[in-house]
């Protein structure tokens, strides 16, 4: 700060032709870049329309899908060589708020309905979206299951650490219309109770089971589909009582400003094929058509 | 020695090019700065385009608010009390492994501070090394305020030490040795005549580790998680908000802005008066 600036007072004219020729670099460099990527965006404009060929398709997913689009993402490139698949995923509200502020991006798959409908509201998505997937939401425990949770009714016991996902990430919207739902059955109050066990929000809903992964919290909400075979071995599930439990809905679009729409086109039908249903099956999720 | 070795040069080659350089010079100053200038600027014009002056006194942003400002204050307080001695260490002692205890000391200053978080969640999580044990008396750290602190403590230790004890190696060891001689005791002197010499060093560096502290993000939420009130500090709210109130995240953002002048501006006079009071 202030402080080292007496040591770091230097003749100026020591630096001065050093910092010319950082200065010229610089700027050859930033004129070198411009051009590179200018001419790069011109190869993907001209190989999109010299029948696609290679090309790079920007997925945002909801974080649940994880494990079945990095496989749905590997049958997609062999199918379609030259091409790459890059996925980004984190909870489907802040994908949500990324798509609004520009992000560059082909396809929304999001584990709600809501998102997905303010995406259409701002004129985000080309074209309609399709459901492409169910899921149902499970509590996981510690395999030790430190607070003894045998059902949902012990998640209002005293000093049980439970963890949920943020605000408005879906998986948290189901478990708090799960628990608005349980306040009918075991009392009301139940709800409240509960919510003051929570002991952290995380940022989405694979971040909130991680947290039962380490066995830090004794509980959280999470889907059929996150309870993927690597964490096997940590966590039970314990299924919430079918009068209670919610189906999420996943719908997908392809977006408006997408730079590849038509990979984008072809990722939603790859999605909803046989093919891409079998693989989303084998991740623990429901066929939409159910 | 310079000087004069410019002066040999013919005098109108000389000029034009001095002036050539400090011209690209200042233009490079002034890209650096309007880069910094123009994403602040855009803050302040949201929130006034927007309205959101209001989203700055909502609970989330009070909350995070007072939570921030409490735990930067426990770990300044951890830092000063703990730091001080540890860094005079540093600064003088030459025993075996001080070379490596600096280096180790200074690791969390390169390290990525999500990195430093899941390191103190194996470490001190309830299944971690130690929380294991922490765990069998009952302690538990994870998703607690103290686990904020800890979390700020391992990120900002660097900076002070750091700059407290370059500030200490500083101090003339023959003033030092002059009060022994006067009769004064080691801790007397390290307090009455080390510490004020060394202190405008040992303010930078308390400034710069509160920064630190406040601006804390990647090892808070792996770590401490995210719960507002216990552990929710304004960077967290900041992220928290973005995915349901972006006018919030900007506003709490202009707040943690204005902290920033705050401090920056309070730091100069102070060290101004502490130049000032040792001449």
């Amino acid at each position: 700060m202030t402080l080292l600036r007496g040591k770091a007072s230097v003749d100026l004219r020591n630096v001065c032709s050093p910092a010319l020729v950082v200065l010229v670099l610089v700027i050859v460099l930033a004129g070198c870049g411009s051009s590179g990527s200018n001419s790069g965006g011109g190869n993907g404009g001209s190989g999109e329309g010299g029948g696609q060929q290679g090309g790079t398709l920007t997925i945002l997913a909801a974080s649940s899908l994880t494990d079945a689009f990095a496989e749905l993402g590997k049958i997609f490139e062999q199918q379609n060589p030259g091409t790459t698949v890059k996925s980004s995923l984190g909870a489907s509200s802040e994908l949500l708020a990324q798509i609004q502020q520009g992000a560059p991006a082909d396809v929304f798959a999001s584990a709600a309905q809501e998102e997905m409908n303010s995406a259409v509201k701002d004129g985000l998505v080309a074209g309609k979206p399709e459901i492409f997937v169910k899921n149902r939401e499970i509590i996981m425990v510690p395999k030790n299951n430190p607070a003894n949770i045998k059902g949902l009714e012990d998640f209002s016991k005293p000093n049980v650490k439970l963890v949920l996902a943020a605000k408005d990430v879906p998986a948290a919207d189901y478990a708090l219309e799960i628990l608005g739902k349980a306040n009918k059955e075991y009392g009301a109050g139940f709800k409240q109770e509960v919510l003051s066990n929570v002991v952290s929000r995380e940022a989405d809903v694979r971040a909130s089971v991680n947290r039962v992964v380490l066995g830090d919290a004794d509980a959280t909400f999470g889907y059929k589909s996150d309870y993927t075979p690597d964490i096997r071995d940590k966590v039970n599930v314990i299924t919430i009582p079918p009068n209670l439990t919610i189906i999420a809905t996943y719908p997908i679009a392809a977006l408006k400003d997408a730079k590849e729409p038509g990979l984008a086109k072809k990722w939603v039908d790859l999605v909803t094929s046989k093919e891409g249903q079998k693989v989303l099956k084998k991740w623990n999720f429901e066929p939409a058509a159910d | 020695m310079r000087e004069s070795k410019h002066l040999k040069t013919p005098l109108g080659l000389s000029v034009g090019r001095e002036w050539l350089a400090s011209g690209l010079a200042i233009c490079a100053l002034g890209l650096l700065a309007g880069f910094i200038a123009v994403p602040i600027l855009s803050l302040i014009v949201w929130t006034v385009n927007e309205e959101a002056w209001g989203a700055m006194a909502s609970p989330v942003a009070r909350e995070a608010l007072s939570l921030s400002m409490r735990t930067t204050a426990a770990t300044m307080v951890i830092l000063v009390v703990v730091g001080t001695p540890a860094a005079y260490v540093l600064a003088r002692g030459t025993f075996r492994g001080s070379r490596a205890l600096n280096t180790l000391v200074e690791l969390p200053i390169v390290l990525p501070p999500s990195a430093a978080g899941i390191a103190l969640l194996l470490a001190f999580s309830r299944l971690g090394l130690v929380g294991e044990y922490l765990n069998a008396f009952g302690i538990t750290l994870s998703f607690t305020t103290v686990a904020v602190v800890m979390a700020e403590v391992f990120i900002a230790a660097p900076f002070y030490l750091r700059q407290a004890a370059t500030g200490f190696a500083e101090v003339d060891r023959t003033i030092e040795e002059a009060a022994l001689v006067d009769g004064a005791d080691r801790t007397a002197v390290f307090l009455r005549v080390t510490v004020p010499l060394a202190f405008p060093a040992l303010v930078a560096g308390a400034v710069t580790a509160w920064a630190r502290a406040l601006g804390e993000f990647g090892a808070t939420i792996i770590f401490a998680g995210n719960l507002r009130g216990i552990t929710q500090t304004i960077p967290l709210a900041i992220y928290s908000e973005f995915q349901s109130n972006i006018d919030a995240a900007v506003a709490l953002s202009v707040l943690v802005l204005g902290f920033a002048f705050a401090v920056i501006l309070s730091v100069r006079y102070l060290s101004r008066r502490a130049v000032e009071y040792r001449h």
